[in-house]
């Protein structure tokens, strides 16, 4: 390889980077008081310095470590967090499944990189960097992904940091009301993905219960609530026959992967 | 017992997140629950959500009194016009400040 073809491709290299990273720099804005939150609330429930910032470098998912934090404080076993964090975590699986196409022929570097960096946000800019292109430009960037998904993860870290120091030097940092950063991301992700009837019945089963769950301050209230709102919401769409899916029989209900991305084409 | 808790959750998100990223791994999820997984995301944020927004002192506050459920109105209505992650936070957020 000459070294005009080498400087060419390293510049690729670092202009996908940085486009990544700007993509998903107002996620990392938005993501900022939250972070906070993480922060300071683990201190409050009694967590060291380190095992907070810890809790944020290697978990990495913001919803299951206020959840977690939540359930510590309120001493829930270590069985019940890990079954709630499988839960909220689960959507992964269908991010993982949506990009598997992409990540799965990669090095096992890139694989283990882009899969521990794989959060809602970075799936978002993932996407929509497929949406106008042509045909030809129609590959996955993985530079892309790296610059979007590191640049979230030390925005997310500096934040819990930030969180940290500012936990230890002032008061009841809990009643500042951070916690509203996490309703309005997450309305701000939520509302948009409300295309269908189904969704929608699944979304205000999931809002009441668990809202029913948390006056009368039951524990499992997240699973009891999100469970119940996905099996309405998939009960809706097989009673009305919502979408265009055709039912399969019951001996074909196997449906792979490639099944899938063929939805999502 | 924290760091217990702080691994084995990196372990499981981990897992979660690569799992179905592994090339080795011969998939075969059946239908019903890809489309039972297709409403985990909307499910699980909304049942993070909705107590924030409706129980934030312990009681239901369902009045226009609770800035948490007038500044989440909002920010759905800006989420559902806009459909702008970041306009929809920073003002919904800016408006949660001067209300709180």
């Amino acid at each position: 390889m000459d070294p005009a073809e080498l400087t060419s491709i390293t510049t690729t290299k670092t202009k996908s980077f940085l486009a990544g990273a700007i993509a998903v720099m107002p996620l990392t804005i938005a993501v900022i008081p939250w972070g906070i939150l993480a922060g300071s609330f683990a201190l409050e429930v009694g967590l060291t310095p380190v095992e907070s910032q810890a809790m944020s470098a290697i978990i990495f998912a913001g919803s299951a470590q206020l959840v977690a934090l939540g359930m510590i404080k309120a001493g829930i076993g270590i069985g019940s967090i890990l079954i709630t964090t499988l839960l909220i975590t689960s959507r992964h699986l269908l991010y993982a499944m949506a990009m598997r196409t992409h990540i799965s022929p990669l090095p096992l570097k890139w694989r283990l990189g882009l899969g521990f960096l794989l959060t809602d946000e970075l799936f978002a800019i993932a996407n929509q960097t497929h949406k106008g292109d042509t045909p030809a430009q129609h590959q996955f960037d993985r530079w892309y992904a790296l610059g979007g998904g590191l640049t979230f993860y030390f925005g997310w870290n500096i934040a819990t940091l930030l969180g940290i120091v500012a936990g230890q030097s002032i008061d009841n940092l809990g009643e500042l009301g951070l916690d509203f950063a996490i309703a309005a991301t997450f309305i701000a992700l939520v509302v948009p993905t409300v295309k269908k009837p189904s969704i929608l019945v699944c979304v205000l089963v999931s809002l009441m219960l668990a809202v029913v769950c948390a006056v009368f301050a039951i524990q499992a209230g997240l699973l009891i609530a999100a469970i119940s709102g996905m099996a309405a919401g998939m009960l809706y769409a097989k009673l009305t026959n919502e979408g265009s899916v055709v039912a399969t029989d019951a001996d074909s209900t196997q449906a792979t992967v490639t099944v899938k991305k063929e939805d999502n084409a | 017992m924290t760091w217990l808790i702080i691994l084995s959750m990196a372990a499981v998100v981990f897992v979660s997140r690569h799992l179905l990223l592994e090339p080795k791994l011969p998939i075969r999820l059946s239908k019903n629950t890809l489309t039972f997984l297709s409403y985990s995301a909307p499910a699980v944020l909304t049942a993070i959500l909705a107590p924030i927004v409706f129980v934030p002192e312990g009681q239901l506050a369902i009045s226009i009194h609770n800035p948490y459920l007038t500044c989440a109105l909002v920010a759905t209505i800006l989420a559902y016009v806009t459909r702008n992650t970041l306009l929809t936070t920073v003002l919904s957020m800016g408006l949660f400040f001067i209300l709180y």
